[in-house]
């Protein structure tokens, strides 16, 4: 069990900057998700904390040491690969057991360790089998397993579920972070799914182009995002963007998008204040998540603003609404109960307690 | 009714040309190797007989003259000798070369890749001369080890060209999960990507081994008689005043026979080296 700190890490491929001095500090026994889309950086960073890609500057380290130069054999972290990477030249036992044997485990240590990581995993029955029978999600389990029989400081998994069907992604999600607890490791965990790292994930790092864009729990990365790229990654559906003016007038200040005019509460004034951002006519960019919107089809005296419905989409118990509002598009979360036609005129209302404001220009969150 | 006659009659005609085409096919490839063959088994009268003799009373009179009255045994023993060693040789460069051009990342390497390659298509008889002389000046000539060495210089980038396309095929995770696993670089290679190229190798060494039992320009201008090889033993047979045509088959016999056997033993390795890499995965 280990903390890891990632010290002004930075990778070059040739000339490509591929990570651009990141630090992250993951805790002992925490589950951290790397969150970025694809290109990212992400798996890069996993790759350097397992060893496989060189450091091109800063510092890895492992507890209190500094793996830079260490082989990955000697970093005793255990990986799961997005493509599972088993040996097809050998069966399940003797996959789960290479690391063993590697390490001259006795035949009975072996066999207590394999037996053990299979039955939590619950896949005692295929120990026998070979790699080429096994369906994907068994596959992954014998991936895992391999992973836990080491018991090592570090557990590594590159998009370990990406592969699987939706189900039983959804499945393995709760499984995995059960795991995670029970074996009371550090797991560093890379996903381009943000619903998976929400529901997983005790923090996450959301990277993008090379850079740590956010680092909190789901809850402050939701809720607080610290720029525009976050607010719009994390979500789905994802924030609504508009921009608008910053205008102060007749004593009142609000954003005005054309017709639509959003009033700050006090609060908000102070933080846009606070960031030293002149107010009048300064460029910025209200977020407002679906969940946050109300839809109507009678006309509102408070609307924010009015539009006429582009296309519905049921989800089950709810239904995404897409609003089309002199060429904005906005969707809305809303009950299925509610039933909207396409072409129809609806009112929008915001609530204003949670619309994010961010800096026109630096994208920077200021509310 | 009718249409559904002629259509069958088609369709058994068809059947028909197919197979007689095939056969035809087939006849003409293996004629010769046929007719080599049982015309090593002929007395010398039924070798020149007219008509042709299909059924012969066979004899191993001339297996027994090439083996006691020239050095025939000592040519197959170069050419075992040399073939085996230049596919040993060649096998173990070519796949740590291959493995390094399909694994590592460094500058250069596209075009240190396809220079390798170029060797392989630079014509041998263009490098004749200069590797006569090469040998001659190291004292080589009529040795095996030169030979060798002239039948290693054009497998070898077959062999790297080839291998680096199978290890490519392997995905290069299963190297990495063993190295995060306790393994270093060469114990992932040897323990995981090793196993996985068997079939991939059992194919280049097959076919190394042809090239190399086959090969006659080399041996004709690097060895004399020490390290004369089969291919090069069997002109012997053609002189000023005849040619043993029962010589000469009964050595082309023997130099065609292991190669075909082990071909046969190999096939399904073959075919199976020779598509790997064609479909991407």
């Amino acid at each position: 069990m280990a903390k890891v700190t990632v010290r002004n890490v930075e990778k070059y491929y040739g000339k490509v900057h591929a990570v651009k001095g990141i630090n992250i500090d993951i805790k002992d026994k925490e589950f951290m998700c790397l969150l970025g889309p694809s290109g990212c950086g992400k798996s890069t960073t996993l790759r350097m904390v397992a060893g496989l890609e060189s450091i091109s500057k800063g510092e890895m380290l492992i507890g209190d040491t500094v793996v830079n130069d260490l082989a990955p054999k000697d970093r005793d972290v255990a990986m799961v690969f997005e493509n599972y990477a088993l040996y097809p030249h050998k069966n399940v036992f003797e996959n789960i057991a290479y690391p063993l044997r590697i390490r001259k485990y006795s035949d009975s240590e072996v066999q207590e360790r394999v037996q053990r990581a299979a039955k939590i995993l619950e896949i005692p029955e295929l120990l026998d089998r070979g790699i080429a029978q096994l369906s994907g999600g068994q596959k992954q389990r014998v991936a895992i397993g391999r992973a836990i029989v080491r018991e090592p400081k570090v557990f590594l998994m590159d998009e370990p579920i990406s592969h699987l069907d939706a189900k039983l992604r959804t499945h393995m999600r709760g499984e995995l972070k059960h795991l995670q607890r029970v074996l009371n490791t550090t797991m560093i965990y890379v996903t381009h799914d943000q619903l998976e790292a929400i529901s997983m994930a005790d923090r996450i790092v959301i990277m993008n182009l090379g850079e740590v864009q956010q680092i909190g729990t789901p809850d402050e990365i939701f809720n607080h995002p610290y720029n525009l790229f976050v607010a719009g990654f994390v979500g789905d559906p994802p924030m609504n963007f508009l921009e608008c003016e910053l205008v102060e007038e007749g004593g009142q200040t609000y954003l005005r998008n054309g017709g639509m005019k959003v009033p700050l509460q006090p609060a908000q004034i102070e933080a846009i204040k606070s960031t030293k951002i002149s107010l009048n006519r300064k460029k910025a960019i209200i977020g407002i998540r679906p969940e946050d919107i109300t839809i109507s089809k009678e006309p509102r005296k408070d609307a924010h603003i009015e539009g006429e419905v582009y296309v519905t989409s049921p989800m089950g118990k709810d239904v995404v609404i897409e609003v089309e509002s002199k060429g904005h598009h906005l969707k809305i979360i809303t009950s299925i109960n509610n039933v909207f036609d396409m072409g129809e005129n609806v009112s929008l209302v915001f609530d204003t307690t949670k619309i994010h404001i961010f800096d026109g220009v630096s994208t920077r969150a200021v509310f | 009714m009718d249409k559904d006659i002629v259509g069958q009659q088609r369709s058994v005609f068809k059947s028909v040309m197919f197979y007689v085409t095939l056969g035809g096919l087939f006849c003409f490839c293996v004629f010769p190797i046929a007719w080599m063959v049982s015309t090593a088994f002929k007395h010398k009268d039924d070798i020149f007989s007219s008509p042709p003799k299909f059924i012969f009373e066979p004899t191993l009179e001339n297996f027994h003259h090439i083996f006691t009255e020239a050095p025939i045994l000592h040519y197959l023993q170069n050419t075992i000798i040399i073939s085996v060693i230049t596919t040993i040789f060649s096998i173990l460069v070519g796949v740590f070369a291959a493995y390094a051009l399909a694994r590592f990342r460094f500058r250069g390497k596209e075009d240190l890749a396809f220079y390798i390659l170029s060797i392989r298509m630079f014509p041998p008889i263009a490098a004749a001369i200069p590797i006569f002389l090469i040998m001659k000046n190291l004292g080589l000539l009529d040795t095996r080890i030169s030979l060798i060495i002239a039948y290693t210089t054009f497998n070898l980038p077959f062999v790297v060209w080839m291998l680096r396309d199978f290890i490519s095929s392997l995905p290069h995770e299963l190297e990495e999960a063993a190295m995060v696993d306790g393994k270093s670089r060469m114990g992932a290679f040897f323990g995981v990507t090793f196993p996985l190229l068997m079939p991939s190798l059992a194919a280049v060494s097959t076919l190394c081994l042809i090239f190399s039992w086959n090969e006659f320009l080399f041996a004709l201008i690097l060895s004399q008689r020490d390290a004369k090889t089969l291919a090069l033993g069997l002109t012997e047979f053609m002189t000023w005043r005849e040619i043993g045509w029962e010589n000469i088959f009964a050595t082309a016999t023997i130099l065609v026979g292991p190669v075909v056997l082990f071909s046969f033993l190999v096939q399904k390795y073959l075919v199976r080296g020779l598509t790997m890499g064609a479909v991407r995965q």
